[in-house]
């Protein structure tokens, strides 16, 4: 079967990236890492930079972090940070300067910790994304952030720039897609290691190059399809993960899912289709309004009410027809924790489909009992 | 567990505890058994099936499985174990399993728990229950995880609190567990729930089960073997 990507980094996403941004920076891009979906890559882009995702998946930082974070936090700010005082975080080293977002309380203290290593911006994210005043408000935020770019680095972002990249932003997520919409097919035609991969893969991407290669993929795909080269056999149990983002060590919850013989055909979360979902409308004459009111639009459980949330898992139950819904928490996400009530009662009783939450850290302390529970969810489907 | 296929009666059955040698255990169970069909099942089962062959089922499953076929009015089922603390639902018509819930990692609020208390006190299980028996409800546990509700246990030993009432609120720790578990799964016209797993022949926590629940709980012959037994049914059932 012929591989999605045509190079050295097959089953490797995160050191292809690190290739992605490593050239990108030696081009003379400036490096701006981020931590979370809501960071607004369009402006990143419009200057020339290449945005890097900061958010780690793996466990071994976390001791370190522990030294200085409480034990009771989240997994992902714990390893993120942990890589951080040990400086072995590759793309953490190769930042010129960073975003966050007050997304999640863990996080927003977490960047007061690490401001003295880079140049830091955080953006106030309003958490009532319908309330009056919302999208003015982070309008505010994006164009903060616009201005710490141009100040920080000596530079000028234009509206014109910026209408351009919101133009290849749009056809880069359009394609991306398109190529998570492959998960529909039965049999399977893409594994959720493709889909990670893609996901991975378009966030430090831009430009023709991107869009070429997407389309490659598009047609790699295609052939599978019209040729009947399955990655799964016919009749195999489909398995969609929603909830917190995913990588590293938290894999191991979708490999459990690959031990039990079932496939996964859908990944909705950070690392998976949302960062690339909705449309920044285009030529509108205020290119930050028009990216506040699309970034605004991102259903994560941080928001209140996350009603797009509801709309995306419909639609995905719809078109993927999963047998078994997996919500990856993790752990001391409380967003995403309480969220988990109304979600299961959507899944199960709206949308008909088996539901499992899985709360879990990057530590493989609990593999016994995930591998208990996700067959048993699995046999149930 | 071995049972007979046309008649389901019990041919045989035995127990014993896990060595770090599973594999020569298992292999030990080819050389003096034989049979037609082999389902295994719990934390064990695909080694099992390595050295066995057969297939596998989760002990979910197993639980589901025996459960239906033993007590097909049951709808609730709770099981304690060593490792792990279940609650399923079932449907009483199809049999099959509604939802299920477990503890997420670690032995806390399991059968592991009441082990690591009676060993801080000194106690066989057995002395741990009885004493539970005899206390009455004057303190309370909070935890149920073994490190931390041995240093509260450690705290009421050494204020004098009587050794009867320690043991009762170790029982009542884990029962409070117990109960958030089974309110996630029962509905509320269930009328009786089936206590299986090792930890359903702790007299004490049937007691205090039913008080909680104010439900018939139902402890089958051998709560221990629950699991066996619905792998062995589902073995018979699935080679029709």
């Amino acid at each position: 079967m012929t591989p999605l990507f045509n190079d050295d980094f097959q089953e490797l996403p995160l050191k292809r990236a690190l290739a992605q941004v490593m050239a990108k920076r030696e081009a003379g891009a400036k490096v701006v890492g981020a931590y979370c979906s809501y960071a607004p890559v369009e402006v990143v882009w419009a200057m020339g930079g290449v945005p890097a995702v900061l958010c780690a998946f793996s466990n071994a930082p976390i001791a370190k972090a522990e030294e200085t974070l409480p034990v009771n936090l989240c997994p992902l700010i714990k390893s993120s940070f942990g890589f951080i005082e040990l400086k072995t975080c590759p793309f953490f080293e190769l930042t010129d300067a960073v975003v966050g977002e007050t997304t999640c309380d863990g996080k927003k203290k977490m960047f007061e910790l690490i401001q003295e290593h880079r140049p830091l911006y955080v953006m106030d994210l309003p958490q009532c994304p319908t309330n009056e005043g919302a999208v003015a408000y982070w309008r505010h935020s994006v164009n903060g952030f616009k201005k710490f770019l141009e100040g920080t680095f000596a530079t000028t972002i234009s509206d014109a720039a910026l209408e351009e990249s919101i133009r290849e932003c749009n056809r880069k997520n359009r394609l991306v897609e398109q190529i998570f919409a492959f998960g529909a097919c039965a049999p399977a035609v893409i594994t959720w290691q493709e889909l990670y991969a893609v996901a991975t893969y378009a966030m430090s991407a831009h430009g023709p190059e991107a869009i070429a290669q997407l389309e490659e993929i598009i047609a790699t795909l295609t052939a599978r399809r019209e040729q009947k080269l399955y990655t799964s056999p016919e009749g195999t149990k489909r398995v969609l993960i929603t909830g917190c983002p995913v990588g590293g060590d938290v894999l191991k919850v979708l490999k459990l899912v690959d031990e039990e013989g079932a496939a996964i055909v859908g990944l909705d979360s950070c690392t998976g289709l949302k960062p690339y979902a909705n449309v920044t409308e285009e030529g509108t004459g205020d290119p930050l309004l028009a990216i506040a009111k699309r970034y605004l639009q991102i259903p994560c459980a941080c928001m209140t009410p996350n009603t797009g949330r509801f709309d995306v898992l419909k639609q995905q139950v719809e078109s993927l027809k999963p047998d078994l819904v997996i919500d990856l928490v993790l752990q001391s996400c409380h967003t995403y924790n309480v969220e988990a009530v109304k979600v299961e009662s959507y899944v199960r009783e709206d949308l008909g489909t088996n539901y499992l939450k899985v709360v879990t850290d990057f530590s493989q302390q609990d593999l016994g009992q995930l591998k208990t529970r996700i067959a048993a969810a699995l046999e149930m489907s | 567990m071995l049972l007979h296929g046309q008649t389901r009666t019990v041919l045989d059955r035995f127990q014993a505890e896990t060595s770090i040698n599973l594999s020569s255990q298992l292999s030990l169970i080819k050389e003096q058994y034989t049979w037609n069909h082999l389902v295994s099942t719990g934390y064990g089962r695909q080694l099992a099936q390595k050295v066995l062959g057969g297939d596998v089922i989760t002990e979910i499953k197993a639980y589901t499985t025996a459960a239906h076929h033993f007590h097909p009015a049951i709808d609730t089922v709770i099981d304690l174990g060593g490792q792990d603390t279940k609650a399923l639902s079932i449907n009483r018509t199809s049999g099959q399993l509604h939802k299920f819930e477990m503890n997420d990692k670690c032995s806390a609020g399991t059968g592991k728990f009441f082990e690591m208390m009676a060993s801080s006190l000194g106690l066989s299980l057995d002395e741990l229950v009885t004493e539970a028996l005899r206390g009455s409800r004057s303190v309370e546990i909070n935890s149920t995880c073994t490190v931390f509700a041995e240093s509260e246990v450690i705290t009421l030993l050494t204020s004098g609190v009587a050794l009867a009432d320690i043991a009762r609120a170790i029982h009542e720790a884990l029962l409070t567990k117990l109960v958030s578990l089974l309110s996630k799964v029962m509905r509320s016209d269930t009328a009786q729930i089936l206590f299986v797993g090792g930890g359903a022949k702790n007299r004490a926590m049937v007691q205090l089960l039913t008080e909680a629940l104010n439900r018939q709980v139902i402890v089958p012959e051998h709560p221990d073997f629950y699991g066996a037994y619905g792998a062995a049914i589902h073995a018979i059932q699935s080679t029709r």
